[in-house]
Formats: structure tokens, C-alpha cells, sequence
């Protein structure tokens, strides 16, 4: 409409725009008679019936020209509508049968039309009419059909919403009242809004999906509104009445509340979390502030206020989508001055509403499905007290006080749901399937922790005060909830991460709650840790703090054994703590094999942590063979390996390297006594490889001598990826380690050139000796304890460096070394029998004499070893091959010689010597014979010679033969009665001349060749 | 007897009860016309009213069939006597919880009868609008204004036109009832474009529409309290005065939203409206005079022209006077301002001394005119106006140009008749009929 005012004549021309005139062009009697036909469905004119689209069109006209109509008119339209849907249902349900009277459809299309026309024109006018009609139709509509068959349920938004749309009656009023509540937004959006949900609660489940619908269109009007409505709402019904009382009448609205942000979630979650989160900060802003947005009015209202973290939470406790959406980004935003708003906001609370609220919030802290954490987090650091604390409490510690009691609660909480099977009393945790089935109960707050019980346990170990307390209990309460593999997980970190017996304690004080209902958790969790261990996942450090953990775990029990021992009390079944060390060291001692790797590992401290471990765990009680000879093949490596570190170390600083070959000779020791199977294998091991030229110039042994290869010790070598050693080194199952696999040595790494020929650092003299007596040590400790007194018992002997009265060496052992030293001096079995043939005859056996002397010059060591052999009778009868070529290549030596004096050749003559006390030691000569070594280096070698000679004679005449022992029970000693023997005296002639001859010299010696 | 009616009446459903209260009360009150002097509607009558037509819930379409037969109704009665007496039983304020429901189903029976053009019905709304307390009668025209000028936007002009030829009465009522309602104070309380525009060319038409209330009051008769001014010249005249300053913050704030206005201007229209304003007042110095009212009635209240003044005086401080075209806006309606005051005191209709109004006057800034017309020469013939010149004496001042006198004119003491030309609307003024003169 155009008003044109031009000037003089001073008139008003008006020109009424378009359609409207003509179609508003009725007269007064027209209208008058349009009317009557509106009101009785009558045509005035013709007098006959009006169609239902006649009758619509009548009202479409009266519509637009008479006002006083139109609440007639649109309660008219309201029958016209619930028409077309029931008959669009109807086509549903019969499948397009009926022939649909969906020609009213163009008619729903005109009075559309005409209002959209309206509200486009006018929205002022029409928007807020037209709006609470569509509303008000559109609750009527969805509630009155249903229930019918087409209809799908209430519950599934999304179908409703699909089937409403394709009616063109209800997509008709929806698109209406789009277009009103677009009109209105700018202006009144409250008015619209609250109509919307004033409908909503009526028509409660069946109108959700028209909200949510609108609510997509306009996310955030409705967004904020349905919420300040919800708590409107829920304020008007008092948050301090029991939740459980009147829950039949506060249900709806909040419920729909819930139902339509639930439906806006999948699609507008970030609006609604910036919705909620502005609720919850606005409501905490200080009232002083001045109403400056006027946009809605909650939040100028105290009570309101007050309400709105009550009613948040409760939204949150009625939604899990809610509540998931809001959680993490609320826990960011409790910044401290926040907390403190809320405190002075939640301080004008009773005491009681207080309660309930608490209780809610513990209970949504447990039902959060994620973020758990993070909470966690914030509480345990809320509530920890700050360290510095002035002398009055700070403004703070109401808050502190608050989550401190949240934290309990919330543990109180989750132990009750954690530890109850049965329903519990409080209505929160009323969940619908749970009495009948017994499916577990599903806390989702825990079910997220369980992803980070690595966190939890590292945090807990840090023992702050209060904290780790909390979190401790935590943990164990998410072991019983996780089961198993939880309870695993934990007990598994916490024995990799803690660092001192403080810390340790902590995994032992998880475990005795945990004892009761997980059985076999300490097992398992060492098996953990062993998987650990296989799969490389621990740095060395945490490898070695594991395994020093699990030996401490040991060393416990032991320590407590000794004490029982000691003390003669019965306590030991009185103490918790050692049972569960019994438990961990039954644990680790069947998974000594896995740990044996350990002992060659690279890094010092993790080799010396494992042998810890191993030299103090008991055996297992049946080891398998081949577990067993692996480590024993580990245990003796190590050992050489101990050695060769402490040599290494003393230079520098010292101190570890000891305790670990001390570590070492007990293992190896235990390792002895545990069968006899394993006894030899430990044995045969140490011989083998105290004779191998890589560790030969431990004990002063020369390696040249024996192959052309330069040994190439492994703390030489640079730890090579591909180093042809360490795959030879590597101990698998079925690797064989005799001789061969030790000499495949090759030229060098192709690529790198030639192998370097490093000069091998010549060991100290001192070291030397040092290295042998420990070899010595360890060998007779092996080859003493007797076989079968299993490996547990060990740790009671007495170290073996201060032997007050040497045991008894085993004769088997004794056996096993010697054979062990006769395969490897004497790999040539040709003419291996005990017997001694005539001394001529050794020119048969030359090359191998040779070889074994020279066997015998490289290695000082074997010496000793001898010795040892000899000292377990009769063992060394077994030694008589060695025995007899080394004698020859001696008397060789003593018959060419040419030197004025035997000492001129000082090798020859302290071997000479030192074979001879070693014969006389095994008793394979008498004790006369045994002596004549004393007198060697006083004579001229044709003289050695010939008391050799005579030595040879009598060990010819009367062969080293083992049954010639018998065993002394007295002694505990196998001995040889030299009496059943032959005459000794004609052995005994050369040495008497030798005497005379020397009579000058070896006066003094005289008494010990008497008969 | 009329427990028994109301009985029979329960029975009913809501509509032929209705109905039936209807009928009892034709026949009721056309025999208390013929049989007592004073007819008058007693209260059983008026109960039955309140239960059976205002309680009674109904549909929206059982109103409307409701109110079809009260338009038949009124339509058929053919004694007013008997229609005022029906009307006033049915919508006299009651003071009562029913008052509720007798307005709105007044406002839809009026709306109605506007629409179906019933003419004997807005006879009876224009005497209810003329008893009745002025916020009901500013509810009624706001109902009516929403209906036709709001909501139906199209429709107006055929069908509310018609009733300024079909009802004046009701039409004066009608824009008396409309100037108080919309007092320019809010853009909600300014008049729709079209109600102006409407409002407008009705009095364009025939100023003396305005008169017509005036005109048929006895003039002895007292109003009730709180009622409807007899014209609308007071409401009108704030209108024109206000507009040039309220319109103004309008479109301000219109711009500053950013939305387009599409709407006529406004400005001629109350230009033109304010021309015929001035003229109704010329005329009114013989309708007083014939009812010897002359110098006794002001139209024009001491009252309403303070809270004018002061109104002015809010809306000058409101506008931001470095704007450019706020000091000719202020100086339009200055001019107006004492155009009005001028014309009124001249007519008659302002009854109060020149001191008084120089007093009301004085934080109004400065205007040429306004200074001469506060300060002018002692119009005797205002204070007393039988003895002096009747009106007609001034019509040679150039009152014409300064309608819309957007360059200053040096106004002077000493009138040049014969530079101006004549006055447009002196033919009216001369022997004019009333043709709204009560018949009886």
C-alpha cells in the first residue's frame, strides 16, 4: 500500500495493493451471506451442501476480510487438517487402497499460502496467532494419531519426524511455524518458545519430535530457552523436594527437556555443551551485575540462580549424552575463582539439598562414560592440600574440604557398586535390567580408568600425602571391578615403576586386599611382567628396577625364613607379607628361564639385577631338562662374564662386580645342587668355559697358542647388530655348545675389513689369581654340595671364600669335571683307556701328548682344576689319558735336556711337580711316590727324569682304576687301600739312589720317601 | 419465573441457550419500552446475560454463530430504543469478573458488524464508547485497529471506510478512542500508517466528523467519569504537534536496524491532518455558539496541553540536535504547536490566558512564531467571545503558507491579505448544514 500525497489539492490517494481488492472486493451482504454458508456448510445461494473444500475455501475467504472469523475460521482449519492426516494415515495403513481423499491437500496448500502470505505481510500481527495455532494443532495432531498403526513409536525421533514430514498437513503447520518463530525470534522469542514447550509437556513423548525438529532450525534460541524453560520449571517445583517424591510431576518438562536436547545433540552438541557451560558460569556470576543483555530473564532471578547448578546436574543424571557432552569441558572451566562462585552460590543452600546434590554429582562422576580422568585429576588435585599453608586457612579450603569429600564419597561410592552385587537401595542406581540378569554392572567411570591404570599407578607412586591414598584405593577398587587383567596391569606397574621399599610396599598393600577375591594374581602378574620383558617395551632402567623389585620381593621371604629359623616362633604363617613374597617367588622360579637373556644383557646393571633375582629365587620345583640347561648354560656365561666385569670395574671404581660373581657363585651353586643333571651341566659349563680361549686369559691362559684366532672377548666387542658373535652367543633352546660353535669365527664382518687383531690387554697378576680362586671356589661349592639337596636350601651355606673345614668334594661331580677336562685336552679318544701301557709306548701317541701339553701350557688354570678333580676320589682316574700324555711329553722333556738343573726349565719342572701332587691328591699313587715332587727342584733333569720314570712304572703296574676306591663312611671319602696293591718298594729304589746321590741337598727330604 | 427459565436454559447446550437468553431479552426489554416510562434492565436479567452468554464456554465456532445472531438481531429490531437497551445489557461494564468476556465479545461483535456492515450495532458502540470508561474504549479501538489495520491490511479501506459515510457516530467515537490510545510516546503507540492514512481522509472528507459526538450531546448532559474527550481535537492536535519528533526517532532507529521502510511517509499525512485540524477548530466557534456553549466548554484541556508541552519538551531532549535536520523538525512542530494554540484560543476550544501558557511554554526552544503567538496582543475576543469578532475576523491571516513553511516567513504585525491567496476551506465555513444533527 502506496500513499501518494501531492501538494495542492491536499488529498490522499490510496492504492490497496494487488489481490487484495479484488479478492476483499465483497460487499457487506456478502460477507454477511458468506457467513451463514461458513456456519451452517450450507451454500446460501444454491442451498445445497458445501464440500470439505468449499467449506475450506469459505473459511480461506473469510480469513482474509473478516477478523471477527478468524478464531472460528482457524478451529475450522483445524478439522480440515486432522482430516488430511487421518486420511493420509489411512493410506498408509492400507497401503494406498482407499482412494485417499488427498485432494484436500491443495487446499492445506491454500491456507498455507494464505498464511504464510499473512505472516510475511504482518509477522507482528500474525506471527504470535498463527504460531500458537500451528503449535497448538501440531500437539493435537502428532498425540491424537499416535497410536495408529502407521505411526511409529514416540521413542524413535527420527521415524516420527520422517513420517510427519511427508504429511503435507503437519509439514504445512511445521513450515508455518518456522516461518512465525523467524518472524518472532527478533522480538519475543520467549513467548514462542514457552508455547512450544507448554505444548510439549502436554502432548509430552508424541510432540518431541516437532521441538527437536524446530530446535534444528533454530539450534540456538531453542537451545537456551528450552533450558532456561526446563529450569524455570524445575525451580517452580522446588529442587529441595526429594527427587524421589514428586517425581511423577517434575518428570515431564525436564524429561522433554532431556528428550529434545538429546535429539539436537547428534547434530548440535557443541551448541548445547556452549549452552550448558554458559548456564552453569552465568549462574555463578556475582548478581551485581546489572541486567546488561536483556535477552533472558533466569538469570536475574536469585532462586533461579541458585537452581540452576541443581538442575544441571540433574539433566545430566537423566541424559548420559548430556552429560558425556558437558563433562570434560565443565571440569576445564572449574578454574579457582570459579569454585569459589560456587561455593558462595551453593553456600545459601540447606543442608540437605547439599547432600542430595553431592550424592548426584558422585553419582554422575561415576556414570560420566569419559573424561573420567581428567576429573579424577582435578579432584585429587582440588583436594590435595596446598603445601605451603599459612597460619589462618586460605580462602580456599572450603573448596579444598568439598572435593575432598567429593573424593571420598565418590570412593565410598564406587566401592558399594564395585563390591555389591545386588540392587542397590539408593534410587540412583535404578537400573532396569540389572536384578534379573546378572550381567555385571557397568560403571562407566571406572571402565574409562581402566585404560589408564599406567597413569594412576605412576601418580600414585609419587606418595604425595593425601593423594596417594586416594588413588591407591582407586586402584584397587578398579581391580576388582576390572577383574583380572586389571588387577594384573596394576600389581604389574607397580612392581616396574616403584623405586624404593617405600614404593614396593604400595604394590603389597594393593595385593592383600586384592588376595581375597582374585586368586593367582601375583603369578600372573609376574607373568606380565615377564611378557614385559619379552616384548622389549622396558628400557634398561625400568628392566632392571623390575627385576631388583621382584629380587627384593624374594629376598623377603628368605629374610623372613632365616628370622623364623632363627628365632624358632611359628610366625611365619602370621605374616601376610611373606606369603605373598612365597607366592612372587614361586612366581619368578618358574619363569627363571625367561629371565636367563637377562643375565648377558648389555647394560651392567640390568645382568647384575637378574642374576640378583635368580640367585634368590627359589628353583623351580620340576624344571623341565632343557629350562634347566639353559640356565645353567646362562648362569655359567654370566658368571665369566661377572668376572670379566669385575676385572673391568676394579680398575675403575669397583664395588658391584663382586657382589655380582658373588651373586653368580651362589646361583651357580644352587644351580649345582638342584640334580644331578644340572650339577653336571654346571660343571661341564665352568670347565668349558674356563678353557675357551675367550675367557682363557682370565685365569692367565694364553689363547694364541691354541687357535690362530685373536678372541675377541665380548666386553671387547662393541654390541654389533649383526655381530656374528652375538648370534652365536645368543642361547637358544637348541643351540649345542660344544667346541664348534665357539671357533666359527671368521675373518671379520664383510664390509668392515679385515678383524682388527687386538692385542688382548694382559689381566693383572693379582686379577688373575683373584679370577682362579673364584673359579676354584665355585667349583668345589658345586662339586660339593650333595646332589638332590635341592636349590632352596643353598642360601644357608656359608660363603665360600672362608671355608673354616673344606666339604667334602662329590665324587660323581668330580667325575663329571674330569670327563668334562678329558673331552677338552683330549679330544683324540684313541687310546683312552685307564690303563697305562709301558712307558715306550707313548711314541705312538706323540701328536696328541703334544697337544695336550700345550693344552696344559695355555692354560695355568688347568692346574687347579686338577686338583680339584683329584680331591674327589676317585675321579681322577678318569683324567688318566691327560695324565699319561702330559707325563710322556715331561719325560720327553727331562730326557732331552741338556740344562745343568731341572729348574733351568721352570715350566716343565712346576708341571712335573704340580702332576705329581695332583696324582698324589687322587691317590693314584702312594703317598711315597705322591712326594717325590718336593724333590724336583733340586735335581738335574736326567734325575727328574727318572723319578718320573718311576712314577710311570707305578702306575703301569697298578692302574688308576676307579673300583679300586672304597668308600669311607667315616671320611665321607671314597680311598684306596695301597696295601692290596703291589710292593711299592720297587718303585720306590730310584728315588732312594737319586737320595744317596744327592745326599748333600736332600737330607731333609729324606724322611718323607720312608716306606 | 426466571429460576425456571434459567432450568431450561441448563439443559441447553451453550449455543441455543445463547439463543434463548437472546430472545427473552427482545422480548423483555421491548415490553418494558412500551410499559415503563424509564426502562431500565434489572439484574436476574443481567445474571442470565453473564451465565449464559459471557461464561458459558463455547467454541470459536459457536461464537461465531453466536454473534451472526446478534448481528440478525440488532439488524431486526427496528425500535432504537429497545436495541440501545438489548446493547447495554449485554456490554454495559458491570464491574464485575464477566467484564473479561463482554469485551471480547464486544470487540469481535463490533468487528464483526464493520465487516457485514450493521450499521444500528456501531450506532450502539458509538453511545457504549461514549458511557464507558476510556481504557475500555481505547481496548476496543486497539482490538479494532489490530483486526482491520494490522491483521487485515488489505481489507480496511473498503470495508472500515465505508462506515465514516454508514456511522459517523461511531466513527468520531472511533478516532477519539484511537488519538488517546496512540499518544506517539513509543513506536508501539504510534498510529499504523494506515489507520492514519485512514483517519485522515476521513476528515479530509468531512471535518466535521470530528464534530459529531459534540454535535448530538444535549448540552446539558453530563459525561461520566473517565470517558471518551467529546472530540477528538485534542488527541489530533497532539498528533500533529508530536509527529515531526517522534517519527523522526522512528525512522532513526528504523535505519539503524536496517530494515527497509517500506512504509508511506508519514509526514504528509499529518500535514494534511493538521490542516484539517485547523479547520475543524475554525468551524467550532458557531457549533458552540448554537449550543451556547461558547467561552463554558474546553475542548482542549488545561491538562492535556501541559503533559503535551512536557511531552515536547522529553522528545526535544531525546533527539540528537547535531543531527541536520533535527532543528527543522523542531522548528515544524513549534510552528504547529503555535498554529494550534493560536487557532484554538481564537476558536474557543482552549480556554486559558496567555501568561499561562508563556509559563508552560518558556523551556520550549525558540520559535519565531511561537514568541508572536505568546506574546501577541491581547486577544480580548478570546476571553470573550460574545462580545467580540467572531472567528471569521482572522481568516485573513496567512495562516495557509506556514502549514508547511519550511523557510521561515517574516511574520509581521501587519497582515498582507492581498499577497496570500485566499483561504481554501473558507466556503465551508459559511452556512453549513449539520447534517448529523439529531433528528428527534
Amino acid at each position: 500500500m502506496s500513499a501518494v500525497f501531492d501538494g495542492n489539492p491536499l488529498t490522499v490517494t490510496m492504492q490497496t495493493s494487488l489481490a487484495h481488492t479484488l479478492q476483499n472486493a465483497f460487499s457487506p451482504q456478502e460477507l454477511a451471506q458468506e457467513i451463514k454458508s461458513f456456519i451452517s456448510g450450507v451454500d446460501q445461494n444454491q442451498g445445497r451442501k458445501l464440500s470439505v473444500r468449499e467449506h475450506a475455501r469459505c473459511a480461506i475467504r473469510l480469513l482474509r476480510s473478516v477478523p471477527a472469523c478468524r478464531g472460528a475460521v482457524l478451529e475450522h482449519l483445524r478439522g480440515v487438517y486432522n482430516e488430511h492426516v487421518s486420511a493420509f494415515l489411512h493410506n498408509l495403513e492400507t497401503d494406498g487402497e482407499g482412494d485417499g481423499d488427498s485432494n484436500l491437500e491443495d487446499v492445506i496448500t491454500e491456507v498455507h499460502g494464505v498464511l504464510s502470505e499473512f505472516i510475511r505481510l504482518n509477522p507482528r500481527a500474525w506471527a504470535p496467532l498463527v504460531s500458537t495455532w500451528a503449535v497448538d494443532l501440531l500437539g493435537q495432531l502428532s498425540s491424537k494419531h499416535a497410536g495408529r498403526r502407521a505411526a511409529p513409536h514416540s521413542s524413535s525421533l527420527n521415524e516420527l519426524l520422517q513420517l510427519w514430514m511427508s504429511c503435507a498437513a503437519t509439514r504445512s503447520l511445521m513450515e508455518a511455524y518456522t516461518q512465525c518463530l523467524a518472524a518472532m525470534i527478533a522480538w519475543c522469542p520467549d513467548q514462542c518458545v514457552d508455547a512450544l514447550l507448554d505444548t510439549s509437556v502436554q502432548h509430552s513423548p508424541h510432540f518431541d519430535w516437532v521441538v527437536a525438529h524446530i530446535g534444528s532450525s533454530f539450534p540456538g534460541t531453542i537451545i537456551s530457552r528450552v533450558l532456561a524453560c526446563g529450569l524455570k520449571d524445575f525451580c517452580s517445583h522446588g529442587a529441595a523436594e526429594k527427587c524421589q517424591g514428586d517425581k511423577s510431576s517434575r518428570v515431564p518438562k525436564i524429561g522433554s527437556v532431556v528428550g529434545i536436547l538429546g535429539h539436537l545433540a547428534a547434530r548440535h552438541s557443541d551448541s548445547i555443551r556452549r549452552e550448558l557451560l554458559r548456564m552453569f558460569q552465568e549462574s555463578l556470576r556475582p548478581p551485581a551485575i546489572t541486567p546488561s543483555s536483556g535477552s533472558t530473564s533466569w538469570e536475574h532471578s536469585v532462586q533461579l540462580r541458585r537452581a540452576a547448578v541443581p538442575f544441571l546436574l540433574q539433566l545430566a543424571a537423566l541424559s548420559p549424552s548430556l552429560l558425556g557432552a558437558v563433562s570434560a569441558e565443565l571440569v576445564e572451566s572449574l578454574r579457582p575463582s570459579v569454585l569459589l562462585q560456587l561455593q558462595a552460590v551453593l553456600q545459601g543452600l540447606p543442608r540437605e539439598e547439599l547432600d542430595n546434590m553431592l550424592g548426584l554429582a558422585v553419582h554422575l562422576i561415576a556414570q560420566s562414560p569419559a573424561g573420567g580422568a581428567r576429573v579424577l585429576r582435578f579432584l585429587a588435585d582440588t583436594a590435595t592440600p596446598s603445601i605451603i599453608s599459612g597460619p589462618t586457612p586460605s580462602p580456599h579450603e572450603g573448596v579444598r574440604e568439598a572435593c575432598d569429600r567429593l573424593l571420598q564419597m565418590l570412593l565410598l561410592h564406587l566401592h558399594k557398586l564395585v563390591y555389591t552385587c545386588s540392587e542397590g537401595e539408593d534410587g540412583y542406581y535404578n537400573r532396569p535390567h540389572s536384578p534379573s540378569s546378572q550381567a555385571p554392572r557397568v560403571v562407566p567411570f571406572l571402565e574409562e580408568l581402566q585404560s589408564h591404570v599406567g597413569e594412576l599407578c605412576a601418580e600414585t607412586l609419587r606418595l604425595e600425602r593425601k593423594r596417594h591414598l586416594w588413588l591407591h584405593q582407586l586402584l584397587c577398587l578398579l581391580s576388582v571391578y576390572g577383574g583380572h587383567s586389571v588387577a594384573t596391569e596394576a600389581l604389574c606397574q607397580l612392581l616396574t615403576l616403584a623405586r624404593n621399599p617405600d614404593e614396593l610396599a604400595l604394590a603389597w598393600q594393593l595385593h592383600t586386599p586384592l588376595s581375597a577375591c582374585l586368586p593367582g594374581l601375583i603369578p600372573a602378574a609376574v607373568k606380565r611382567c615377564v611378557a614385559q620383558v619379552h616384548t622389549h617395551t622396558l628400557g634398561p632402567k625400568q628392566l632392571c628396577q623390575l627385576l631388583l623389585n621382584l629380587a627384593s620381593a624374594v629376598q623377603s621371604v628368605q629374610e623372613e625364613e632365616r628370622r623364623v629359623q632363627g628365632g624358632g616362633a611359628g610366625g611365619a604363617a602370621a605374616c601376610p607379607k611373606s606369603s605373598m613374597a612365597v607366592q612372587v617367588g614361586a612366581a619368578v622360579s618358574g619363569h627363571l628361564q625367561d629371565f636367563c637373556p637377562l643375565l648377558l644383557h648389555c647394560d651392567p646393571a640390568v645382568s647384575h639385577a637378574a642374576v640378583r633375582l635368580m640367585s634368590r629365587s627359589p628353583l623351580p620345583r620340576a624344571a623341565s631338562p632343557s629350562h634347566l640347561l639353559l640356565i645353567c648354560r646362562a648362569a655359567v656365561t654370566h658368571f665369566f662374564l661377572a668376572l670379566r666385569r669385575r676385572g673391568d670395574a676394579a680398575e675403575a671404581r669397583g664395588g658391584q662386580g663382586g657382589e655380582a660373581v658373588n651373586c653368580s657363585v651362589l646361583l651357580l651353586s644352587r644351580l649345582a645342587g638342584y640334580s644331578p643333571l644340572s650339577l653336571k651341566c654346571v660343571l661341564q659349563q665352568l670347565v668349558e668355559g674356563a678353557l675357551h680361549k675367550g675367557n682363557a686369559d682370565l685365569f692367565g691362559g694364553q689363547s694364541e697358542d691354541i687357535g690362530g684366532d685373536t678372541p675377541i672377548s665380548p666386553s671387547l666387542t662393541p654390541d654389533r647388530g649383526g655381530s656374528l658373535l652375538d648370534i652365536n652367543c645368543k642361547f637358544g633352546t637348541t643351540v649345542n655348545f660344544s667346541g664348534s660353535v665357539w671357533s666359527v669365527f671368521h675373518a671379520g664382518v664383510i664390509g668392515n675389513g679385515l678383524k682388527q687383531r687386538s692385542p688382548t690387554p694382559r689381566p693383572e697378576p693379582a686379577s688373575v689369581i683373584q679370577n682362579v680362586q673364584t673359579l676354584l671356589a665355585v667349583t668345589v661349592q658345586c662339586c660339593s654340595v650333595p646332589p638332590g639337596n635341592g636349590g632352596n636350601g643353598g642360601s644357608a651355606r656359608q660363603q665360600p671364600s672362608v671355608p673354616s673345614e673344606p666339604p667334602p668334594i662329590d665324587a660323581e661331580a668330580a667325575k663329571a669335571m674330569a670327563v668334562t677336562l678329558v673331552e677338552y685336552i683330549c679330544p683324540d679318544v684313541a687310546n683312552g683307556e685307564l690303563s697305562w701301557p709301558p712307558e715306550e709306548h707313548s711314541r705312538t701317541t706323540v701328536e696328541r701328548d703334544i697337544h695336550i701339553r700345550r693344552c696344559f701350557e695355555a692354560h695355568p688354570v688347568l692346574f687347579p682344576l686338577l686338583h680339584v678333580v683329584a680331591a674327589g676320589r676317585p675321579a681322577l682316574c678318569y683324567c688318566s689319558a691327560v695324565l699319561r700324555g702330559l707325563l710322556a711329553t715331561l719325560l720327553a722333556h727331562w730326557e732331552a735336556s741338556r740344562e745343568p738343573l731341572a729348574v733351568d726349565s721352570p715350566w716343565q719342572l712346576q708341571a712335573s711337580c704340580m702332576l705329581v701332587s695332583c696324582m698324589g691328591e687322587g691317590q693314584l699313587l702312594p703317598p711315597v711316590l705322591s712326594n717325590v715332587h718336593e724333590a724336583f727342584p733340586y735335581l738335574t733333569p736326567f734325575e727328574v727324569r727318572l723319578l718320573l720314570l718311576a712314577v710311570w712304572e707305578y702306575v703301569r703296574g697298578n692302574g688308576p682304576m676307579p673300583q679300586k676306591f672304597v668308600f669311607n663312611s667315616e671320611k665321607g671319602l671314597f680311598c684306596r687301600d695301597f696295601s692290596r696293591d703291589g710292593d711299592v718298594a720297587r718303585y720306590v729304589a730310584p728315588i732312594h739312589s737319586v737320595l744317596h746321590k744327592n745326599i748333600d741337598r736332600l737330607g731333609h727330604l729324606c724322611w718323607r720317601f720312608q716306606l | 419465573m426466571m429460576g425456571d427459565m434459567r432450568q431450561s436454559l441448563l439443559r441447553r447446550d451453550a449455543l441455543s441457550a445463547a439463543k434463548e437468553v437472546l430472545y427473552h431479552l427482545d422480548i423483555y426489554l421491548s415490553g418494558q419500552v412500551q410499559n415503563s416510562p424509564s426502562p431500565s434492565v434489572d439484574t436476574p436479567t443481567l445474571e442470565l446475560v453473564e451465565e449464559f452468554i459471557l461464561h458459558r464456554r463455547m467454541s470459536a465456532l459457536q461464537e461465531l454463530q453466536l454473534l451472526e445472531i446478534m448481528c440478525s438481531c440488532f439488524q431486526e429490531q427496528s425500535r432504537d430504543a429497545v436495541r440501545q437497551l438489548i446493547f447495554s445489557a449485554l456490554f454495559t461494564l458491570q464491574g464485575n469478573q464477566a467484564d473479561e468476556s463482554r469485551m471480547a465479545l464486544l470487540g469481535k461483535l463490533v468487528s464483526m458488524a464493520i465487516a457485514v456492515g450493521r450499521v444500528p450495532i456501531l450506532e450502539c458502540a458509538a453511545t457504549w464508547l461514549q458511557r464507558s470508561h476510556t481504557v475500555y474504549c481505547v481496548r476496543l479501538a486497539s482490538g479494532l485497529v489490530d483486526d482491520y489495520c494490522s491483521l487485515l491490511p488489505g481489507s480496511m479501506v473498503p470495508t472500515l471506510n465505508n462506515i465514516s459515510s454508514s456511522s459517523p457516530q461511531f466513527c468520531c467515537q472511533f478516532i477519539t478512542a484511537v488519538t488517546t490510545l496512540y499518544d506517539l510516546s513509543t513506536e508501539e503507540l504510534s498510529p499504523p500508517v494506515e489507520l492514519l492514512q485512514m483517519v485522515v481522509s476521513w476528515i479530509q472528507d468531512d471535518p466535521r466528523l470530528v464534530l459529531v459526538t459534540l454535535l448530538n450531546t444535549p448540552a446539558s448532559s453530563s459525561q461520566p467519569m473517565g470517558s471518551l474527550d467529546l472530540t477528538p481535537l485534542a488527541g489530533l492536535v497532539c498528533w500533529c504537534v508530536k509527529s515531526p519528533l517522534a517519527y523522526r526517532r522512528d525512522r532513526k532507529q528504523g535505519l539503524s536496524n536496517g530494515m527497509p521502510d517500506t512504509k508511506p511517509e508519514a509526514g504528509p499525512l499529518f500535514s494534511a491532518l493538521h490542516l484539517s485540524v485547523l479547520q475543524v477548530l475554525l468551524l467550532l466557534p458557531g457549533v458552540l455558539r448554537e449550543k451556547g456553549l461558547l467561552g463554558r466548554l474546553a475542548l482542549m484541556q488545561p491538562e492535556q496541553l501541559t503533559s503535551l508541552i512536557s511531552d515536547l519538551s522529553r522528545l526535544l531532549e531525546e533527539l540528537n540536535p547535531l543531527q541536520g535536520d533535527t532543528q527543522t523538525h523542531t522548528q515544524l512542530t513549534l510552528e504547529r504547536l503555535a498554529q494550534a494554540l493560536q487557532v484554538a484560543m481564537a476558536a474557543g476550544a482552549l480556554l486559558c490566558s496567555r501568561e499561562d501558557l508563556r509559563a508552560l511554554c518558556s523551556h520550549l526552544p525558540h520559535n519565531n512564531l511561537l514568541q508572536l503567538v505568546l506574546s501577541g496582543p491581547v486577544q480580548q475576543s478570546a476571553f470573550y467571545p460574545h462580545v467580540n469578532t467572531p472567528p471569521l475576523g482572522y481568516s485573513p491571516r496567512p495562516l495557509g503558507p506556514h502549514l508547511s513553511a519550511h523557510s521561515p516567513h517574516p511574520t509581521s504585525r501587519s497582515p498582507h491579505p492581498s499577497s496570500y491567496p485566499s483561504y481554501p476551506s473558507q466556503p465551508f465555513i459559511a452556512g453549513m448544514a449539520f447534517p448529523f444533527r439529531p433528528s428527534h
